[in-house]
């Protein structure tokens, strides 16, 4: 937090401290920010909080995803906070960075119940700044009716890279997009979707010290290539694939375009009720011959911002809030506790594969540059599929501007 | 204490309430400017790392085109469709309400609508195009390099040459009818009465209009973000957008707030510059 | 009907043209919020649904906020209108009638609040408005506008002003009427299209402005229409339908009131007045 942002925020508090004492919040009040998704289940563990803490009351504020980094990020730094809100996991550590929320070490219980990426996430300087409740990992959908269609087995859906490409060519000669990659929307959607395949195939963004930049490494051109061809050398995704985004290629798999996607558990409830004729299944993220799956570990952390009035009870909710049974209500997807996923809501056949991916999560860089660094990758990227470069001219220029942030 | 201008009397009540918003925007992003993270003077380190990153002067290109596209096509329609509604015929109010339309529908679901409209294969446009045979391929009309800032600037000009409309047209109706009654005895035609009458006496409300629009412009946000974020490859970054990332995205506030002072002072030169112009030929032509 | 019948077809032509292209893709939107869900994405697109529904504005008017945040919307819009009417109804009368040192000072900044990024000013928006206590109320909102609805309705009716011959307010200031009597008896009656044009100006950008109303208003007892239409995208899907039916319901209003308005759009209120 800068200077001129704790005075103006000393100064914003203690101009307003006279109303505050008379309006809001006496001791045991606290105000909790949570999206809309989260609304109905959010309400119901309340109910049960109330009961069991008479002396805390909690004002619910329900927030929409449209805009949720702004108006978090201007509430943060206006030093008007809430006192807990739910952020995702990649927002946790540019908080830290910047004095916006406030350790919590002292919340976390059964470390080693937690998932471990998911923690890695939330940590900065050897402390942990958001407590992780749901983690969720990208695999791939398939429409076990095209596969059939085309002659191939549902019950084996491709496991390795050159079994992807065949699979999705077959396919693509059966009259279909055989298997859609993102190239537009939020920056996140491509690199959730292309990254893990550099990881799969042994590159990275930065070099293990995060020093340098490695995206122009022969393995991750390799695998970058790979990807993009999807759609520029073999013609197997969407023509529209660059203005398409996860929810675009849902949609297009929804309406029978398209065979093979990479999506989470989230996408499945959709499709399913938009068109119930498609016979889903799901597979683990092919990986190169000998190799293994890989994911980036996506979801929702608490914070409890610096300015927050009333931390201790804050702190109090969340201890609440992750207790197992707790958690495992409250997750859209999986719950961040290996415990909370003996729950019974868990235990199903299609969200198996998606579990089996979690192991493989692993977080995305922390380094405070790092939505720069994202965007440098997606513009080279969007390079690629626009056909102005090859993977490795763009890679090259992407290691570049990467390495220009890292210098800064 | 030496009496006040009456005319700065009147202005002040207005001039008070702006300042009083936007003093502090105004000093803070100035600190911000010259400041780091933690708070430290830095003098122009934050300058020369906006201005070194490569996006930046693409970004000030893709300005220019945005802004100067838009203005031209939103003048020009908006002033042709005043002088349309002006005229009078039976339907006249039910057209101008429809001509509001696209300015009262919600930037953002606009822009929606207009994404999956435009989409390659979701896209009502491809299909009308290819259904009928007028094309044999869908067109990517917001991938491909050469038409993403086109469709852009149409959205833009789409959602705001009403706005331009509305305005002239409440300055047409200052225009005496005598003027038009002369013209005509003296045998004008329709094209001769626009360029010697209409445009002249809208001038003032034009010069003003477009003002106002190459600002809009200048801060526009809402369409290119909903609909490309400045993609694909950067072809429709502006820089709001490139501002709006920094900030918003990249947390780099200081940089965000670097940019936002070049932006300022480049968009307070071409104000004044305007206005100068206004000053020495508007008074006169009033 | 004093145009001959050529200029008639041509204007009719234009006006069609016109129309046409103001409502294509509105069309759009009024034919996606009568579709059921499984119906928005199809390929190839359809202009007919196929089992045209209601529920999409069911779901708006029954089981949404936009009714409560129309509410809010309705106070918030015709209260910063009024405000940004009075302030720049005075000023732009300083501005157009009088010449004063720093008077192209003072109009250029009127614009200053327009020339900052909305990204950069955000955050110490917020805090002045903490410092003032009024986030989270209808007056906060209805003062952060100004910023946005004062430089063009200043601007706009400034030339307005100018537009209305001086000789007419001179002639009443001989006969001895005060300024202010000039202003509202003279001036203001004059220039009747421009107010409405202001007017609509202001309401309609109050009504679908999202990011100030997003950061400033997060009660629901003072949030806003278009905060409205974001309560129904969740993380990874969007009710389109409602976010259409719900445009229809935020849209047509606005469309109306002009269209009552629009008949005071009346030319000749100065004929005669260069003669003399």
């Amino acid at each position: 937090m800068t200077q001129i942002q704790r005075f103006a925020s000393r100064l914003a508090f203690g101009a307003s401290a006279l109303a505050f004492i008379t309006t809001t919040a006496s001791a045991g009040e606290i105000t909790w920010w949570t999206p809309n998704f989260n609304e109905a289940r959010a309400r119901e563990l309340l109910t049960r909080f109330q009961t069991e803490h008479p002396d805390v009351t909690v004002n619910l504020e329900i927030t929409t995803t449209n805009g949720l980094p702004e108006r978090i990020l201007t509430t943060l730094q206006s030093g008007a906070a809430p006192d807990l809100i739910d952020v995702q996991h990649p927002w946790v550590n540019n908080y830290a960075q910047n004095g916006l929320v406030i350790p919590l070490d002292d919340v976390l219980e059964a470390r080693e119940d937690y998932n471990e990426a998911a923690l890695d996430y939330v940590t900065w300087d050897d402390q942990l700044w958001g407590i992780p409740y749901r983690i969720e990992a990208i695999a791939v959908l398939y429409n076990r009716g095209h596969f059939a269609a085309a002659g191939l087995d549902p019950d084996s859906p491709p496991k390795t890279w050159d079994e992807l490409l065949t699979t999705a060519r077959t396919l693509t000669e059966a009259g279909h997009s055989g298997f859609a990659i993102t190239g537009g929307g939020e920056v996140g959607n491509t690199i959730f979707r292309s990254l893990p395949f550099v990881w799969m195939n042994g590159g990275d963004l930065l070099s293990e010290d995060g020093t340098t930049a490695v995206i122009n490494s022969p393995e991750a051109v390799e695998a970058v290539k790979f990807w993009t061809d999807m759609y520029v050398e073999h013609g197997v995704s969407p023509t529209s694939t660059l203005e398409n985004d996860g929810t675009a290629n849902r949609r297009l798999f929804i309406a029978d375009q398209v065979s093979m996607y990479q999506s989470g558990q989230f996408d499945i409830a959709s499709i399913q009720t938009e068109n119930p004729n498609i016979d889903i299944g799901a597979m683990m993220t092919p990986h190169p011959e000998g190799g293994e799956p890989a994911a980036i570990l996506g979801g929702w952390s608490w914070v409890v911002p610096t300015t927050a009035e009333n931390p201790e009870d804050a702190k109090t909710l969340i201890r609440w809030l992750a207790q197992p049974e707790n958690m495992g209500f409250f997750t859209d997807t999986f719950p961040a506790r290996t415990s909370a996923m003996e729950l019974p809501r868990f235990d199903d056949p299609m969200l198996q594969v998606f579990g089996e991916m979690l192991p493989y999560g692993r977080p995305l860089p922390t380094h405070p540059q790092y939505a720069q660094m994202a965007q440098a990758y997606f513009d080279g990227i969007q390079r690629i599929l626009i056909g102005e470069q090859t993977a490795q001219e763009a890679m090259d220029l992407a290691a570049e501007d990467i390495q220009a942030l890292l210098d800064q | 204490m030496r009496r006040l201008p009456t005319g700065l009397l009147f202005a002040l009540p207005a001039l008070i309430v702006l300042l009083a918003l936007i003093a502090y925007p105004v000093v803070y992003t100035g600190i911000l400017s010259v400041t780091d993270g933690s708070g430290a003077f830095t003098g122009t380190e934050n300058f020369r790392d906006v201005l070194s990153a490569r996006m930046t002067p693409r970004a000030f290109t893709n300005t220019l085109w945005w802004v100067g596209g838009s203005i031209i096509f939103q003048v020009i329609l908006g002033t042709a469709a005043a002088i349309l509604l002006n005229q009078e015929f039976p339907g006249r109010g039910i057209v101008r309400a429809i001509a509001v339309i696209p300015w009262v529908v919600p930037g953002i679901v606009a822009a929606t609508t207009w994404a999956w409209m435009f989409h390659t294969e979701f896209g009502i446009i491809n299909y009308m195009l290819t259904g009928p045979g007028l094309m044999d391929e869908p067109v990517g009309w917001l991938t491909n390099p050469d038409t993403v800032m086109p469709a852009m600037i149409a959205i833009n000009v789409w959602k705001l040459f009403p706005f331009v409309a509305i305005m002239v047209l409440a300055g047409l109706q200052s225009i005496p009818k005598d003027l038009y009654e002369a013209a005509r005895v003296d045998g004008a035609s329709f094209w001769e009465e626009t360029r010697y009458i209409t445009l002249p006496q809208v001038r003032p409300v034009l010069i003003a209009v477009t003002l106002l629009l190459v600002i809009w412009a200048l801060n526009h946000v809402t369409t290119i973000y909903a609909i490309t974020k400045g993609g694909p490859a950067n072809l429709t970054l502006i820089t709001p957008i490139q501002i709006f990332r920094l900030g918003f995205e990249s947390f780099q506030f200081n940089q965000a707030a670097a940019l936002s002072v070049i932006f300022f002072v480049i968009a307070m030169v071409i104000v004044a510059l305007y206005i100068r112009f206004l000053a020495s030929s508007g008074e006169v032509a009033r | 009907m004093r145009a001959p019948l050529s200029s008639r077809i041509v204007v009719y032509g234009f006006s069609a043209l016109l129309a046409a292209v103001c409502l294509f893709p509105f069309l759009w939107m009024i034919v996606s919020s009568l579709k059921e869900l499984r119906e928005l994405y199809t390929i190839p697109p359809s202009w007919i649904p196929q089992n045209p529904t209601l529920s999409n504005y069911a779901t708006v008017l029954f089981s949404s906020n936009i009714p409560r945040y129309f509410l809010n919307s309705v106070v918030i819009s015709l209260g910063s209108t009024a405000l940004s009417l009075a302030l720049a109804i005075f000023a732009s009368y300083g501005f157009a009638r009088f010449r004063f040192r720093g008077k192209a000072a003072a109009q250029s900044f009127v614009l200053v609040g327009q020339l900052l990024p909305t990204a950069a000013i955000i955050v110490p928006l917020f805090v002045t408005l903490r410092w003032l206590d009024l986030v989270n109320t209808y007056l906060g909102l209805i003062l952060v506008y100004m910023i946005i609805t004062l430089p063009l309705s200043v601007w706009m009716l400034t030339s307005y002003f100018k537009a209305i011959p001086v000789e007419l307010e001179e002639a009443a200031i001989i006969d001895g009427a005060s300024r202010m009597g000039v202003l509202f008896r003279i001036t203001l009656p004059l220039s009747l299209p421009g107010l409405v044009a202001v007017t609509v100006y202001a309401f309609v950008t109050t009504w679908n402005e999202f990011i100030f109303a997003l950061c400033f208003a997060t009660d629901s007892s003072v949030k806003t229409l278009p905060i409205g239409l974001a309560e129904f995208t969740t993380e990874f899907n969007t009710d389109w339908g409602a976010v259409m039916a719900a445009s229809m319901i935020m849209t047509l209003p606005v469309a109306l009131l002009f269209l009552s308005m629009q008949r005071l759009f009346i030319g000749g209120l100065m004929a005669g007045a260069t003669k003399g």
